[in-house]
């Protein structure tokens, strides 16, 4: 039987600097099988050893509906992250997973998408709009709101010009701070909703960001009209097993690896702590 | 009368102490040993002279958890080679025996049987799901342990497991359950397959108990538990009052000024089972992952990389180890309340942060 906490082998296929401390890492798993069977759901993360550094929970950025490889974005912040950066192709990573119980997308099926992305929280809606992006037809209305700190923070930067460019999708990106070159939107992500023009009317909102952002982005699309149950955000916590047995995720009496990380605004609401 | 549908036998104690050199011929052997500084501890046993036979303790200063869940235990060794890196899960599956645990003790591996055997916890899964939880390091040594337990018709002094529903005898769950019967003799329950299978196994060394001796051991059962100082089950006004978020804040808020966030109430604790995983290399080449004991009592148990930190108040550190302990969500979850009236927290917190401590308070109203 497989054992709990024993990773599987991956490779680093391919890196892609997003940012200055930001990259994509594209990892096949070894075990060919593996590479066929490894299923997920958009929103649901893996764990990512560095042998000799450990262990961290990283959100699965690419989409299940393109199959055979894995991608993930990373930031470099901490001591794994750190040691992940260092790493080049063809390097061996360890993967268990997939872990969480990802987007709620059924819930979208015949009404409008929103997505509202805060930095690096781009990553697990990323997943998702691709993933909404290959079963186009299933969805109505498209729209994608992305805050950054400033131009050079912008994540999936070759990504948002593709999706900029589409007819079926409206994109609008803001930063906090712009520079010399940026003509863009400036200001947090919330100035962008009045240009979205969205309605609350059968759409599902996806809000994924720093949890400075998070309460912002949901008051302001509680006075649009949205219910709580339309309103879908992550909780971000320390995370070791990612099975719900180490104890260091809990909010109240959910485990966010298994339980979550992926809730409704009702469901925080109801949390028995505070979210 | 035994938990097994088995009748009772009898043991003297000098057939106890050649039952037990014969168990130290194939298998570790733990038993309450004297510490150095007269303290009394679970630990492997060379010789049957090494155990603390005078029986003068009733419950050791710490659970015997580490034996099943090591306070640092690796998880497996990793090595890089030419065909990349390889894993190996390091189990132990040592067949041993614990002798001597006590009921609190035993019901307290009940709850991380529970735990650590299955999940996703809380969701309803099929078996097969179940089995995929399993934390087979926990699995495997609680399925290659023998428990030994003994009775206690003498509660200790900080002894509330009446309380808890775990204790002063235990019901099931045990291969062999001791109660000692005057000074000489051990009446013996037998509580499983592997419980008979000693009892046949050392046919020499047992008697059948007598009737007279049956009723003895319900007079000493029924006994005991008059010989609790508290035998209310307390414990019910403060699970309700902390399931409906009822405790004032001011009482965390007391109590966190005293609080010296160390972590022993959940070492000795015999039901924490949260765990930290950290990498130890032996060189670039080659290492060990390791899972260490941690605390929700710790600043650092939520910290994440990036600094945020939702519970770096120590107020909200001791809600959580008292919601986790005694909530009814909690309860749903894991089976039953996370206390098992062993009063090694009473013994350990110089804050008097204690089970018993705090649901007077949260029973009570006082916040302080």
């Amino acid at each position: 039987m497989k054992d709990l906490y024993v990773p599987d082998i991956a490779v680093i296929d391919d890196i892609i600097e997003e940012t200055g401390d930001v990259s994509t890492f594209t990892i096949r798993f070894k075990d060919e099988q593996l590479k066929e069977d490894f299923d997920y759901k958009p929103g649901q993360f893996v764990e990512v050893s560095i042998f000799g550094f450990g262990e961290i929970p990283i959100s699965i950025t690419s989409t299940p509906s393109r199959p055979g490889f894995l991608e993930l974005n990373v930031k470099n912040v901490g001591l794994v992250s750190g040691a992940l950066h260092k790493l080049f192709r063809g390097s061996e990573i360890g993967v268990r997973g997939p872990f969480g119980n990802g987007f709620p997308y059924e819930k979208a099926f015949g009404k409008n998408l929103l997505f509202v992305a805060g930095g690096i929280g781009l990553a697990p809606l990323r997943s998702l709009i691709n993933y909404a992006l290959d079963y186009r037809d299933r969805f109505a209305e498209f729209t994608i709101l992305y805050g950054a700190r400033t131009p050079s923070d912008l994540d999936f930067r070759r990504e948002l010009d593709q999706w900029a460019k589409r007819r079926d999708v409206k994109l609008l990106v803001t930063v906090d701070r712009g520079d010399e070159h940026w003509e863009g939107n400036v200001g947090v992500v919330t100035t962008l909703f009045p240009e979205a023009d969205m309605t609350s009317e059968k759409t599902i909102a996806f809000v994924c960001g720093p949890p400075i952002m998070i309460p912002f982005v949901i008051r302001d699309l509680l006075e649009i009209g949205f219910s709580d149950e339309a309103i879908i955000s992550t909780l971000e916590r320390h995370m070791k097993c990612g099975v719900g047995k180490c104890g260091h995720c809990c909010v109240g009496d959910k485990y966010m690896c298994q339980d979550g990380p992926v809730f409704s605004y009702k469901e925080m609401k109801e949390m028995s702590e505070e979210a | 009368m035994s938990g097994y549908g088995e009748e009772l036998r009898i043991i003297k104690r000098k057939d106890l102490f050649t039952l037990m050199s014969r168990f130290l011929t194939d298998r570790e052997v733990i038993a309450p040993i004297k510490g150095h500084g007269g303290e009394v501890i679970f630990y492997p046993i060379e010789s049957i002279e090494d155990v603390a036979w005078d029986w003068t303790y009733v419950n050791t200063v710490l659970p015997p958890k580490r034996f099943f869940l090591p306070q640092t235990e690796e998880l497996f060794y990793y090595k890089k080679s030419a065909q990349g890196m390889e894993i190996t899960p390091t189990y132990d599956d040592r067949v041993r025996m614990i002798f001597g645990i006590r009921p609190c003790d035993v019901n307290a591996l009940v709850f991380l049987d529970r735990f650590f055997g299955g999940g996703p916890i809380g969701r309803k899964t099929s078996d097969m799901e179940m089995k995929s939880f399993q934390d087979n390091y926990y699995a495997i040594r609680r399925a290659n342990t023998f428990i030994i337990a003994f009775g206690c018709h003498q509660p200790g002094e900080n002894c509330f497991c009446v309380c808890c529903d775990a204790g002063p005898f235990l019901k099931e769950n045990f291969d062999l359950q001791l109660t000692q019967m005057g000074d000489d003799e051990y009446i013996v329950e037998v509580g499983s397959a592997r419980g008979l299978k000693i009892v046949y196994g050392h046919e020499d060394l047992f008697r059948s108990a007598t009737e007279a001796e049956e009723k003895e051991l319900i007079r000493i059962m029924d006994e005991a538990i008059l010989k609790f100082k508290d035998t209310r089950a307390y414990l019910s006004k403060a699970i309700q009052k902390i399931t409906l978020d009822q405790v004032p804040d001011a009482l965390w808020e007391n109590l966190s000024i005293r609080c010296q966030d160390c972590g022993g109430c959940s070492y000795v604790c015999p039901t924490c089972c949260c765990y930290n995983v950290v990498d130890v290399p032996i060189n670039e080449n080659e290492g060990m992952r390791v899972r260490t004991w941690d605390s929700c009592a710790f600043a650092g148990f939520t910290k994440m990389a990036g600094g945020d930190n939702p519970r770096s108040e120590k107020k909200d550190r001791l809600k959580r180890r008292f919601f986790h302990k005694l909530s009814y969500h909690y309860i749903e979850r894991n089976g039953r309340h996370g206390c098992v009236g062993c009063g090694r927290c009473i013994t350990t917190c110089f804050a008097n942060i204690s089970m018993p401590a705090v649901v007077e308070k949260i029973r009570k109203g006082v916040t302080s």
